[in-house]
C-alpha cells in the first residue's frame, strides 16, 4: 500500500463513511458492541471496585456461560421450535446460566479468594489467572468428550436462534440487524437491573460504600466478607449471562478461545472507564464498541488490515493509561488509610 | 466491670512494634481523652479496639466480652462505633445514604433519619448532595451523625477537630458534648482545650504504652505534667 | 476496598496493616564474609570464585551429563519408564530457551515489583527479527549474518522498544503498569499477525526459507568457523564426542544451553552488585529509596530494558532452533502468562527459579502429551497394563482407556493449573523460593557451608 495510492482510497472511503445511511448502520452496530461489552466487563468493575480483584478467570465465566447457555438451548429447541418461542426458551436459559454461573463464583470466592485476603492483591490476581487456566482446561475436556470442536464456534447453538435474527432486515433503506437489536434490549434491561440494584436497594448501597472503604463498611457492623461472596456471584453470573448472549452471535459464538477473546476487551473497557466505578464501565462500553465498530466498517471498505478494530481498542488502552490513567470516572485518591 | 478494658494490648503494623502493652479502662458514661504526640499509637489503639489492626498480645474487654479474634462488624455490632481521623465519608453516596448505612440490621431506619436530621438540621438541608461535595465541617457534622444513629454505647472518635476552622471546632465540641450525654466516648484530640473540656479522665499515651493518667480536672492545657510528653 | 490510585508506587497503598508475605527478599548479596575480606588481594579470586558458585557448577555439570544420562537410562532395562517420565533432550532445549524468557521476566517483575504482563513482546521482537533476518526481509542484513549477531541486534532492538514503552509505562504501577504494558504487547501481536511483510499468511507467522537460509542458525564465535556449532533439530551439527555420536537435536541443547547460561550469570552478576541491591530497595519501599537519593524511574526502566535485552535472545534462540515464528507462539499475552507460571512455581525473585518451573511443566507436559512422543502416561500404560484392564468398562461405556484419553492424554493444563493454584495459595515463595527459606539464603552462598560442616565432622 503506497500513499499515492492510499490518499485516494482514503478520501473516498471518507466520503462513503459520512453518508447518512453509513453512520447510522455503524451508530447501531456500535450500540450493539456496547450493550455486548458492557455486558462482558460490568461483572469485572463491580468485582474490582468492591473486592480490589482483577479477576483473571472472568473470561472463562463468560465462555462457560456461552457453552452452557448453548446446550439449554440445544436440548430445549428442535427444528420446528416457532421464533417467540426460541426467544423465550433464551430467556429462561439466561435465568439458569445466571443462576449456575453465579453460584460457581460463589464457590470460587468462599473456596480460593478468600484464603488470600491477607495478602497482597498480586496473589488474588495470580490465584485467579491459575483458575482460568483450569477453567478453560477443564471446559476442553468436556468439550472434546462430546465430540464439539474447541476452537470454531457452536454450529448447533448458533442454529438455535430464531429465524428472523439470522437475515438482516430493510427498515427506512437500512440494513439493520434483528440480532444487534435484541442485544442493544437485552444489554440495555441487564445493565439497567444492575443499576437499579446499585442505586436503589440497600445492598446495592452497601456494595457502592464496600467499593469505596471496606474498612468503615465494616465499622458499621456489616460483614463485608459476605458482600465479598455474594459481589463476586453476581460479576460472575453476569459474566456468564453475557457469554451466552455471545453464543448466538456469529462475530463471537461460544468457543473456548471466547474467553480470553472477551476477557481483553473486558480489561480495557474497565480501564477506560476507571477502575471499580461502574458509571464508567457503562460509558467507556459505549466508547469501546463505538470504536469497534467504526474501525470494522473502515476494515471492510478501505484499509485492509485485518485486525483494526482490535489494534485500535488496545490503542485506546495505551492512550488512557497515557493521558488518563484513572480512566473517565476514576477517583485518584480513594480510602485514606 | 469496665465498660472497656484493654489489658497489655501490643500491636504491630508490618514489623514495627506500635503498641507495646497499652492498659487502659472506660467506664459507661464517661468521656475518656486519649493523647499523646503524632505517631505514638493513638489511632492504633482505636483501630485494635476495631480489629482492624489485631494485636498480637494482650486483651481488650467490652463487657467482659473478649474483642480480640473477631470480626470488625462483630465489634461494630456489639456497640462500638468509630468516628475515624479524616472522617471517611462514602464519597459517592449521598449524605442521607450515608447516615442511612449507619443504621444498624433490623433497626427503623426512618426513626434513624429522623434521629440525624433532629441533631443537625442543616445537614437535613442538605441530605441529597453527594458526600464528597460537603465541606470539612459538614463531613465532620456528618460522621458524628452516623455515629449517633448507630446505636452504639462506645464511641471511638480520632481527631475530630482536625483540619477545622475554629469556629466550626465549637460546633464539632459541641455536638460532641450532646452525644455525650447518652454515648461513652473514647477521644484521640490533639486540641487540649477542647479534649481537656470534653473529659472526665485522660490517658497519655508514649511509646506506645500508657505513661501517665487522671481527671480531667487535676490538669489545665499549660500544666507541666502534660507538656513533658506532648510537646515535639 | 480503598483503589489505590495509578502512581501509587507498589508496597504502598495503606498495606502497612497486612500481614503481607512479599514475594521472598532476596538474601543480602554484598555482605562480604571473612574469606572474601582475606582474599580480596585478589591471589585466591579464582578460589572465591568457584567457591562461591559450586552450586552452580553443580547445576551446570547435571545439565550437562543430562542428555548422557538419558541415553543410558533409555537404553537399560528401565528403558520405558525413563522415557515416559523424564523429559526428551529436544523438550529440554525448550525448557532452555524459554526457561531463559521466564528468568528475564522474573529479572523485572520479581525485582522491581513491577508486573510485566506484556513481556511476550521482547520474546516475539526477537524471535521474529531472526526468522525476517534470516529470510533476507531486514533491511542491510544479508541472510547470512552470524546468528549471534543477530541476537545481539535483536536484543538491542528490544531494549529501545523497552526503553519507549518502559518511559511511558513507569509513570504508573500495580495493576496499571501491567494493564499498559500488556496493551503495548497486544497491539504488536496484532499487528504482527496482520502484517503482509512477515509472510504470505501472517496470521500462522513466518518460517526460516530453506532457499534463502538452508543451513542452520550457527552458536559460537561469529567468524570463525571452528568455533561454531549449528542448531536446529534437523539442521544442527552433529558431533562426535569420545565415541557417542551427537545428533543436531543433542549439539542444540549445548549450544542454546551454553547461551542461556551465559546470559543467566550476566543476571545473576547484575542481581548480585549495587544495581541489583537498588532494585530490591524499590520493590521493598520505593518512596523511601527514593528519599535516600535514588531515581527509582531510571533504574526501573533498566531493569526494563536488561530484561527485554535477555527475553528477546529467547526469542531468538526459539526461532533459530524451531526454524519458524508464529504470533500466537511468541507474542501473545499468554506467552508472558507461561513465564508467569514459571515464576510461581520455580520461585518470584529467585532468578533462577524460573527455570527449573519451565522445566516442571514441560515435564509434566511431555508426561501427559497426547501424541506420546518421547514417552508418557498412555502409551505407556498401553504397554504395560493387560488390554483387559485399559478396556474395562469405568463408567457408563468409559473405558479405563478412554477416560485416560479423556481426562490425562493433552490436558496437562488442568493439571499445571490445579499446581499453580496450590502454589499459589500454599507454596507462594515457588519450589526455589522454600528451598532458600529452609536454607537461610541463596544455595549458592549455603551450600559451602553446608558442606563445610559435613567436612569438619
Amino acid at each position: 500500500m503506497t500513499g499515492a495510492v492510499l490518499t485516494p482510497l482514503i478520501v473516498d472511503a471518507l466520503g462513503e463513511f459520512f453518508r447518512l445511511g453509513t453512520l447510522s448502520e455503524v451508530f447501531v452496530n456500535g450500540l450493539s458492541k456496547a450493550a455486548l461489552y458492557a455486558m462482558i466487563a460490568s461483572g469485572l468493575t463491580l468485582v474490582f471496585g468492591l473486592l480490589g480483584v482483577l479477576n483473571f478467570a472472568h473470561g472463562s465465566f463468560t465462555m462457560l456461560g456461552a457453552y452452557l447457555g448453548g446446550l439449554v438451548m440445544v436440548v430445549l429447541v428442535g427444528s420446528a421450535t416457532g421464533d417467540l418461542a426460541r426467544v423465550l426458551f433464551f430467556l429462561v436459559g439466561t435465568l439458569f446460566v445466571f443462576a449456575a454461573i453465579g453460584a460457581l463464583g460463589g464457590a470460587v470466592e468462599v473456596g480460593l479468594i478468600r484464603q488470600l485476603y491477607d495478602r497482597p492483591p498480586i496473589y488474588q490476581i495470580l490465584l485467579t489467572f491459575g483458575l482460568a487456566l483450569v477453567l478453560d482446561e477443564a471446559a476442553r475436556i468436556v468439550v472434546s468428550f462430546y465430540g464439539i470442536q474447541p476452537i470454531t464456534d457452536w454450529r448447533a447453538a448458533l442454529g438455535t436462534k430464531p429465524a428472523f435474527m439470522v437475515e438482516n432486515l430493510s427498515v427506512a433503506g437500512l440494513s439493520v440487524s434483528p440480532l444487534a437489536l435484541f442485544q442493544i434490549v437485552f444489554g440495555t434491561v441487564t445493565i439497567g437491573a444492575v443499576w437499579l440494584f446499585l442505586t436503589r436497594t440497600r445492598y446495592g448501597m452497601v456494595v457502592r460504600a464496600g467499593s469505596e472503604d471496606d474498612e468503615m463498611t465494616a465499622a458499621l457492623g456489616i460483614d463485608v466478607n459476605r458482600v465479598f461472596t455474594t459481589v463476586f456471584a453476581l460479576g460472575s453470573a453476569i459474566a456468564g449471562v453475557a457469554g451466552m448472549l455471545l453464543m448466538w452471535d456469529p462475530v463471537w459464538g461460544a468457543s473456548l478461545p471466547l474467553a480470553h477473546e472477551t476477557l481483553l476487551p473486558a480489561f480495557v473497557v474497565v480501564i477506560v472507564g476507571g477502575l471499580g466505578t461502574f458509571r464508567g464501565t457503562v460509558v467507556a462500553a459505549g466508547l469501546v464498541g463505538m470504536v469497534d465498530a467504526t474501525m470494522t466498517w473502515w476494515f471492510q471498505n478501505a484499509i485492509t488490515f485485518t485486525g483494526l478494530p482490535e489494534m485500535m481498542i488496545f490503542l485506546v488502552l495505551v492512550l488512557t493509561l497515557i493521558v488518563r490513567p484513572q480512566g473517565l470516572f476514576g477517583v485518584e485518591e480513594v480510602g485514606g488509610h | 466491670m469496665s465498660l472497656l478494658e484493654l489489658d497489655g494490648v501490643e500491636t504491630y503494623y508490618g514489623e514495627s512494634h506500635i503498641l507495646e502493652g497499652v492498659d487502659l479502662e472506660v467506664e459507661e458514661g464517661e468521656v475518656v481523652a486519649l493523647m499523646g504526640r503524632n505517631g505514638v499509637g493513638k489511632t492504633t489503639t482505636l483501630r485494635s479496639i476495631l480489629q482492624l489492626t489485631p494485636p498480637r498480645e494482650g486483651s481488650i474487654r467490652y463487657r467482659g466480652e473478649e474483642l480480640v479474634g473477631k470480626e470488625t462488624h462483630e465489634v461494630a455490632d456489639a456497640g462500638v462505633g468509630w468516628i475515624p481521623e479524616d472522617r471517611r465519608m462514602f464519597s459517592q453516596l449521598t449524605v442521607e445514604e450515608n447516615v442511612r448505612i449507619a443504621v444498624p440490621k433490623g433497626s427503623d431506619v426512618q426513626a434513624g433519619l429522623d434521629l440525624a436530621w433532629d441533631a443537625f438540621p442543616d445537614l437535613e438541608e442538605i441530605r441529597d448532595r453527594d458526600a464528597g461535595d460537603l465541606s470539612g465541617g459538614q463531613q465532620q457534622m456528618l460522621a458524628i451523625a452516623r455515629g449517633l444513629v448507630g446505636e452504639n454505647d462506645l464511641l471511638l472518635v480520632d481527631e475530630p477537630s482536625e483540619g477545622l476552622a475554629p469556629l466550626i471546632v465549637e460546633a464539632v465540641h459541641d455536638a460532641l458534648e450532646a452525644v455525650a450525654g447518652e454515648t461513652t466516648i473514647l477521644l484521640v484530640e490533639q486540641n487540649l482545650p477542647m479534649a481537656l473540656d470534653l473529659a472526665d479522665r485522660f490517658y497519655v499515651l508514649d511509646h506506645g504504652v500508657v505513661v501517665d493518667s487522671g481527671d480531667a480536672d487535676e490538669v489545665s492545657t499549660d500544666s507541666e505534667r502534660l507538656r513533658r510528653h506532648l510537646s515535639a | 476496598m480503598a483503589i489505590s490510585s495509578p502512581t501509587d508506587p507498589p508496597g504502598e497503598g495503606g498495606d502497612a496493616d497486612e500481614a503481607g508475605t512479599d514475594p521472598p527478599d532476596d538474601a543480602d548479596p554484598a555482605t562480604p564474609d571473612e574469606d572474601s575480606i582475606a582474599a580480596a588481594s585478589g591471589r585466591e579470586w579464582w578460589r572465591r570464585y568457584l567457591r562461591e558458585h559450586t552450586a552452580h557448577a553443580l547445576v551446570v555439570a547435571a545439565f550437562a551429563l543430562y542428555p548422557f544420562l538419558y541415553a543410558l537410562l533409555a537404553a537399560s532395562p528401565l528403558g520405558t519408564e525413563v522415557e515416559t517420565l523424564l523429559p526428551r533432550v529436544e523438550t529440554m532445549v525448550a525448557v532452555f530457551y524459554f526457561g531463559l524468557f521466564a528468568m528475564s521476566f522474573d529479572f523485572v517483575s520479581g525485582y522491581t515489583g513491577y508486573l510485566s504482563f506484556g513481556h511476550a513482546i521482547f520474546y516475539g521482537t526477537g524471535a521474529y527479527f531472526v526468522v525476517l533476518a534470516a529470510n533476507g526481509q531486514i533491511p542491510l542484513l544479508a541472510p547470512g549474518t552470524p546468528f549471534m549477531l543477530l541476537l545481539l541486534l535483536a536484543g538491542l532492538l528490544a531494549v529501545v522498544i523497552a526503553l519507549a514503552i518502559g518511559a511511558l509505562s513507569f509513570r504508573l504501577s500495580g495493576v496499571y503498569f501491567a494493564m499498559i504494558t500488556l496493551g503495548f504487547a497486544q497491539v504488536a501481536y496484532v499487528f504482527v499477525r496482520g502484517w503482509d511483510y512477515v509472510s504470505e499468511n501472517p496470521r500462522d507467522g513466518a518460517a526460516v526459507s530453506t532457499e534463502v537460509h538452508p543451513g542452520g542458525f550457527d552458536v559460537g564465535v561469529p567468524g570463525v568457523d571452528a568455533l561454531n556449532l549449528a542448531i536446529g533439530r534437523l539442521t544442527g551439527d552433529s558431533v562426535e564426542l569420545l565415541f557417542v555420536e551427537l545428533g543436531g537435536t543433542e549439539v542444540s541443547y549445548y549450544m542454546v544451553g551454553l547461551v542461556v547460561l551465559v546470559c543467566y550469570l550476566a543476571m545473576q552478576r547484575l542481581i548480585h552488585s549495587p544495581f541489583g541491591t537498588v532494585l530490591l530497595a524499590i520493590r521493598e519501599n520505593e518512596e523511601r529509596a527514593e528519599a535516600v537519593g535514588y531515581d527509582p524511574f531510571r533504574f526501573k526502566l533498566a531493569a526494563f530494558a536488561i530484561s527485554g535485552f535477555f527475553a528477546a535472545i529467547a526469542g531468538g534462540l526459539f526461532a533459530g532452533f524451531r526454524r519458524s515464528v508464529a504470533p500466537d507462539n511468541s507474542m501473545y499475552f499468554l506467552v508472558t502468562g507461561d513465564a508467569l507460571l514459571a515464576s510461581i512455581i520455580g520461585g518470584f525473585g529467585t532468578l533462577a527459579g524460573p527455570l527449573y518451573g519451565r522445566l516442571f511443566d514441560e515435564t509434566v507436559r511431555e508426561f501427559l502429551s497426547k501424541r506420546g512422543s518421547g514417552g508418557g502416561l498412555l502409551p505407556y500404560l498401553r504397554e504395560h497394563l493387560p488390554a483387559s484392564v485399559i478396556e474395562a468398562d469405568l463408567v457408563g461405556g468409559l473405558t479405563v482407556g478412554g477416560a485416560i484419553e479423556t481426562f490425562l492424554n493433552g490436558h496437562a493444563s488442568l493439571y499445571i493449573g490445579v499446581i499453580f493454584v496450590l502454589f499459589v495459595l500454599y507454596v507462594p515463595n515457588g519450589l526455589l523460593g522454600t528451598v532458600r527459606d529452609r536454607l537461610g539464603g541463596t544455595v549458592a552462598k549455603q551450600l559451602p557451608e553446608y558442606l563445610d560442616r559435613y567436612r569438619r565432622d
